[in-house]
Formats: C-alpha cells, sequence, structure tokens
C-alpha cells in the first residue's frame, strides 16, 4: 500500500494547483453568479486536461480536488469524469475529440429522486452544466444511452444553493436520437468513477474551508491574543483537521482500488463519497464558527465554498444514502 | 500510488504467516480477544503461555522484527515492521502481555543506558524479566513533567520517597523505571532523573488498584526511603525528561495498524450483534454501523498514506490523530453495542449467551484508551499546535 506521489503526479497536482490559483479566482467564481459565460475563459485552460479521463482515476482526482478547491465552475467535471467515461464504456468515436478538449458533453441520468442509476423517468434532474457543453447522453433503463446536442431542449435550470455548480432539468420526452444498449456493469463503473472523482473534488473544497479558518485564527486577535490559541478554537481545528484528512486518503484509497479493480471496489466508492461529504460539511459549519461575524457577510468569500460544500454534498448521493448503500452491501451482500 | 507491497515484502509477510501458522499457540489465538472478550484481564496478568511464547518469538527473531538478532528481530525494514503488526493484528495474536519492557524499556536503555544497563536489554524484550513504568503520579498525570516523586542523592545512593499511580504490572514486576524528582528548584522540565529500582528492595509498598470494570491490572506505588544505588541512574543527573519521549521508533509508524485493527473487528462484531439479534433490517441500526465502517476504513486508508511520513521520524505527531481517532471510535462502537441491544444494553447476565456483558464491559474498559498515553484532549493540543502550526496560549 503505497500512497506516495510519483514525480509526475506530484507535477500534475503542482501545474494544477498553480494554474487553477492564477485561472479561477474568487472573483471568477462570484462573477459567474451572474454570467456563466465567464466561465469559459476557465475551460479554455482546462480543457488542455481533458485527456485525464482516459488516465488513471487518481490522475483525475488530483485534478479534481484542485478544482474543488477553488470551487472552480464549468464544464470540466461532467466532461471528463461523467461524459468522457460513458463513452468509452459505449466505444463512441466522440471520445477521441473529447479527450482532447475539442469537444464537451454531460450525462443524464437521475430521475426525480436524484439517484444515479438508470431508470424510466423522461424528466432526468440534477444534469451539469447542460447549457455550455456540445452534448448530453441521456442515459435511461435497459440501460440504454442517446447522445444528443445539448442545444435546443426542453431545460430549466434548478435553483440550488450552489452557484457554481449549474444543475439542471431535462424533459427528455421526444428527444430524438438512436438508443445504444451499453453495459451494465460498466455504466455503473462509470457513476463510481464520477463519485470519487466528486469525493477527491470535495476534498478540495474542505481543504479550501480548513485552510481559511485556519489562516483566520492565526491572525484575529482578539483578548490581546490570535484566537488560535484558544483551546476551544483548537480542539475544534484539530478535530476538522482529521476528517479532512481522513477523507482525503479515502478518496485517495478509492481512486487506487477503481484503477486496479480491486475486489472491495464497490465498498471503497461509498466510503469515499460519505467521508468527504462529512468533511466538507463539517468544514463548512466550522470554518464560519471560527471566522465569526466576518464570515456570515455577503463580501467575504468563505459562503462560496459553504455553498459548493453542500451543493456536493447532495449531488451523486448524500452521506447518508452512501451510508445506506454501503449498509446494503455490508448486511445484504 | 499502488496498492501493494513489493517483493521483498510480500516473502517477509509468507515467512511469518509460516511461522504463525507452526508456532502460535491456542491460547494466544483464542484468550486476548481484542473485540468483545474482557478475558485477559480475569485471569492470571502475564500467564505462563504468554511468557513462554514471548521468549520463542524472541529465539526466531520475531519479537522486534526490526532489531538485530542478538535482540530478538531480523533487522526488517520499517515497511517490513508494518506489515509484521499487521499480521498480528488481524489474527489478533499478542505478542507479549506485558509492554513495557519491550516497548518501552528496552529503546530506552539502548539509547540512554551505560553497557551495565544495556545488557539488562535482552531480557527485557524475551520478557524474562517483567518490567513496569513509575511515571503518573496523583498530581502528575498529563502534566506529567510535576511529578513530584524526590530522589536525594546520599553518598553512593539515592533516597527516594513519594508515590506513583497507574502503574501496570507493578505487583508482578521485577523492576522499575522510576522518573524522580532531583532538583526541585529549576523549571520542572529540567529537574527530573531516571532511576532503574528493584521492586524488592525495602521501603516499597504496593497496593493493586481496581479500576472501574473491576479487574487490577495496575497499582499505586508508595516509595519510603528507599535506597537506589547511584548506579542505577539512566542517563545524566536531571537529564531524565527527554527519556519519557522515548518508545520503538521505527515501530510507532505502525502503530496504528493495531488501533485500526481492533475498531474494524468491533464494527465486525456489531454486525454479528444485529445479526443475531434480528435487527439487521433495522435501518437506524444498519446506518450507524455503516457509518462506523467508513470511519474504521478511512482512518485505515490514513495510516497507510501517513505511513510514509511517519516512517521518516521518531515522534511525528500525526500519531496524534490515529491514537485520538481509534480510541474515541472504539468507544462510540461498544456504546452503539449497548444501545442496539435496547433494554439489555447494561444487562450482565450469562443467561444472555453471547450478549453477556461484553457491551458494557468492553465500553466501560474503553475509558482508558482515550485518556491513558496522553488523552485526546493531549492529542488534540499536539496537533493544534505541532501538526497545524497554532500558537500556544
Amino acid at each position: 500500500m503505497d500512497f506516495t506521489l510519483t514525480d509526475e503526479q506530484q507535477l500534475l497536482r503542482d501545474t494544477a494547483r498553480n494554474l487553477l490559483a492564477k485561472e479561477c479566482p474568487p472573483s471568477l467564481v462570484r462573477a459567474h453568479i451572474e454570467n456563466p459565460s465567464v466561465a469559459d475563459a476557465l475551460w479554455e485552460r482546462e480543457r488542455d486536461f481533458a485527456a485525464l479521463a482516459d488516465g488513471p482515476l487518481t490522475d483525475l482526482c488530483l485534478f479534481t480536488a484542485e478544482t474543488g478547491y477553488v470551487a472552480a465552475p464549468g464544464r470540466f467535471f461532467a466532461t471528463t469524469a461523467l461524459f468522457a467515461p460513458l463513452l468509452r464504456a459505449l466505444g463512441d468515436d466522440r471520445l477521441e475529440a473529447t479527450l482532447v478538449g475539442e469537444t464537451s458533453g454531460t450525462v443524464a441520468m437521475a430521475g426525480t429522486d436524484g439517484t444515479w442509476a438508470p431508470n424510466d423517468e423522461s424528466l432526468k434532474r440534477f444534469v451539469p452544466e447542460l447549457d455550455s457543453v456540445e452534448w448530453v447522453a441521456i442515459v435511461d433503463a435497459g440501460p440504454s444511452v442517446r447522445i444528443v446536442p445539448a442545444s435546443g431542449l426542453d431545460t430549466r435550470l434548478l435553483g440550488t444553493a450552489d452557484w457554481s455548480r449549474r444543475l439542471f432539468e431535462l424533459d427528455s420526452r421526444g428527444v430524438d436520437g438512436e438508443r445504444r444498449s451499453v453495459d451494465a456493469e460498466a455504466l455503473t463503473a462509470v457513476v463510481a468513477g464520477a463519485t470519487v472523482a466528486l469525493a477527491a473534488e470535495m476534498v478540495g473544497t474542505a481543504r479550501r474551508l480548513f485552510d481559511m479558518a485556519l489562516e483566520y485564527a492565526k491572525q484575529r486577535v482578539q483578548f490581546d491574543h490570535p484566537i488560535g490559541s484558544f483551546q476551544a478554537i483548537q480542539h475544534r481545528l484539530a478535530d476538522l483537521s482529521l476528517a479532512v484528512e481522513r477523507a482525503d486518503s479515502a478518496a485517495q484509497y478509492a481512486a487506487m482500488s477503481l484503477d486496479a479493480g480491486a475486489p472491495d471496489r464497490r465498498r471503497v466508492v461509498h466510503v469515499a463519497k460519505a467521508a468527504a461529504g462529512s468533511a466538507a460539511t463539517r468544514a463548512a459549519k466550522d470554518s464560519i464558527q471560527v471566522h465569526g461575524g466576518i464570515g456570515y457577510t455577503w463580501e467575504h468569500d468563505l459562503h462560496l465554498f459553504i455553498r459548493r460544500a453542500y451543493g456536493s454534498e447532495a449531488w451523486l448521493g448524500t452521506t447518508t444514502w452512501h451510508h445506506d448503500r454501503l449498509a446494503d452491501l455490508l448486511f445484504d451482500a | 500510488m499502488q496498492l501493494s507491497f513489493g517483493p521483498d515484502v510480500e516473502d517477509f509477510r509468507a515467512e511469518l504467516v509460516a511461522f504463525l501458522d507452526e508456532h502460535a499457540p491456542p491460547e494466544a489465538l483464542a484468550g486476548y480477544d481484542f473485540a468483545d472478550s474482557g478475558a485477559e484481564n480475569r485471569g492470571e496478568l502475564v500467564p505462563a503461555w504468554s511468557r513462554a511464547w514471548q521468549a520463542t518469538l524472541f529465539d526466531h527473531g520475531w519479537m522486534i522484527p526490526g532489531y538485530p538478532r542478538e535482540l530478538g528481530g531480523r533487522d526488517a525494514t520499517t515497511v517490513q515492521t508494518l506489515v509484521y503488526l499487521e499480521e498480528f493484528a488481524r489474527r489478533r495474536i499478542p505478542r507479549s502481555l506485558h509492554f513495557p519492557g519491550y516497548a518501552i524499556v528496552a529503546p530506552s536503555l539502548l539509547e540512554f543506558g551505560n553497557d551495565e544497563q544495556k545488557a539488562l536489554v535482552p531480557a527485557a524484550i524475551r520478557g524474562d524479566t517483567i518490567w513496569c513504568i513509575g511515571m503518573s503520579e496523583p498530581n502528575a498525570g498529563s502534566d506529567l513533567a510535576g511529578l513530584q516523586t524526590r530522589a536525594v542523592l546520599d553518598g553512593d545512593h539515592f533516597v527516594v520517597n513519594g508515590q506513583k499511580v497507574w502503574t501496570s504490572y507493578a505487583m508482578v514486576a521485577e523492576k522499575c523505571f522510576v522518573y524522580v524528582r532531583t532538583d526541585p528548584n529549576v523549571p520542572k522540565h529540567k529537574g527530573i532523573s531516571l532511576l532503574i529500582v528493584d521492586m524488592d528492595t525495602p521501603g516499597i509498598d504496593i497496593r493493586p488498584l481496581r479500576h472501574l470494570s473491576g479487574a487490577a491490572n495496575f497499582a499505586e506505588v508508595f516509595f519510603t526511603d528507599v535506597a537506589v544505588p547511584k548506579a542505577n541512574l539512566v542517563g545524566g543527573l536531571n537529564d531524565g525528561w527527554r527519556i519519557t519521549q522515548g518508545s520503538l521508533a521505527h515501530e510507532r509508524a505502525g502503530l496504528w495498524v493495531e488501533g485500526v485493527s481492533r475498531l474494524e473487528a468491533t464494527v465486525q462484531a456489531l454486525t454479528d450483534l444485529v445479526r443475531r439479534r434480528g435487527l439487521d433490517q433495522d435501518p437506524g441500526g444498519r446506518r450507524q454501523i455503516a457509518a462506523l465502517y467508513e470511519q474504521a476504513a478511512s482512518l485505515r486508508a490514513l495510516g497507510y498514506k501517513g505511513f510514509a511520513s511517519f516512517a521518516q521520524g521518531s515522534s511525528a505527531p500525526e500519531h496524534s490523530y490515529m491514537k485520538m481517532a481509534t480510541s474515541e471510535l472504539g468507544k462510540a462502537a461498544y456504546e452503539l453495542g449497548m444501545q442496539l441491544q435496547g433494554a439489555d444494553g447494561a444487562t450482565a447476565d450469562a443467561e444472555r449467551g453471547e450478549e453477556n456483558g461484553r457491551w458494557v464491559h468492553m465500553f466501560f474498559m474503553s475509558f482508558a484508551n482515550t485518556i491513558a498515553g496522553g488523552s485526546s484532549e493531549i492529542q488534540r493540543n499536539i496537533i493544534a499546535q505541532r501538526v497545524l502550526g497554532l500558537p500556544r496560549a
């Protein structure tokens, strides 16, 4: 069991970190609230990394962790963690253009209850970035897939607390397109990979929230001392850092297990998303508590990341949902 | 990143497994269940089979694998040592039923002792000599450096007066590592020395201390004008504090494995419990057990991930994460085992069969784990100050 990053992985992480710090400052996340097209410029830089969709999941996760750290808006996740892996499962020839960043896409699968499994419902919900990608793959029971242009469809933007990730509703009744069957197991693997990539992303968001709290605790002086010298703050941050480190390790382990086709690959996905969800939501609450009143303001960037944390927690299965699926494997398998 | 170890490590594992299959005594396999038994506290403190087993491990180079042959090892690497600890934890086999000698006294004497003192080490590791450690006092718990047991030099010996408490194995030990105050007029960390004391020296009074589960495996030890030869001073006079930090440095990197394995075994025991009681379709219990499983599994991942950095230094503060988390979660798991039994949660009654009080017993026992060896609060202080770099108040 070796979690050490290779030199190439170290380089990938550093490159992604520097790129996203520069190209996706909080001001861009903020501007995206009113004008989603500001994410186009970010995609112009991110598309160079679209090939990560075809490599080991561990590498894609290194990148999504950094997108989570900056709450990056836009189509990178939908394209690399959902659309491209589905194309690969189908053997679709759009994969090549997707991997070089020439095209982009998203996946519509969950029905009204939000569960990412094939179903008969024509109304698909929680479809990411539907108005900024070129293609949408609509997954139905069977399982079968229709890949159609994303423009000109009957869609509606879902109002969610997280404005950095745009989720849509799609009424797929009457959408033309060849229904192609896809291997059920391969489809499950696509959702599993995307769930782990999201867990890694959420660890990035949790780490951002934690870093902001830690920095503030070292600077903010009350009662003549930095508040970070008080045990009440120290112990809260110590517990939070454990939650973040635990989630980070769980997400990384899950990616390694999926890459290796390890026997426990079903459990590790639920462990990773649940650990990441617990860490991210805890980081959101603890970080604002450490910040006090200033964190409660619109001007402070904290809420951008709090929103991302809760948006991600609700997407691709909540912590509770993943605990329940884990219980199914523990008790019924 | 990779999921498996290299061939040198897996060969090492295979050799260990073959040894355990051939030599591990039935008592080691059956009599020491991490998850669900207090049996080890009900019988003799250090039974004969465990002494024979420890000697066997020593003689075959499997007692402390990172040490050389003459010290019961085989010069194993840090990764091999992790595998060693993992296999013992997986099989729930104890190496020894008295840890102070091999885990604390031996490495401390090897680092700080003179040649005569170093000669005590093989017997400490083989378990031929049982040791105890006199650290805590009634007024020196988390603030260990505040210890007050006095030692005054009088010619060729020290005269020791004071009291130690929570001294594990004091009733059966032949020797004790006693931390004493030798200079009360300097800052507290600078006036502490370490003495080796024979437990049969006149003036030592040992009173077994029952803990709340009813068992007694530690004691209060009173020292009244106890004469200790000057030659028994370990390290320099007033230089004892840094020795308190000593333990098996190369094993510290892997100690988390036992805590995580114990937690995983407890989670497995919880699933067995709800099945036995026909509660395995109860959504609440299922969810709570799954949440514990998630935490144990992610802690194992954290342990492996941190292992590389733990292995670098002898006192990596990241250990505080694993110590705090496994002890706190263990306590929560045992309490959940009680809750899942509803009105039977606090029952200790032989007619209850497998549920005969073991969950409440283990829950009570687990209180010690978040206190001993640095309380959870001390661990949080260490994390905050040494990992996160937060300022001291």
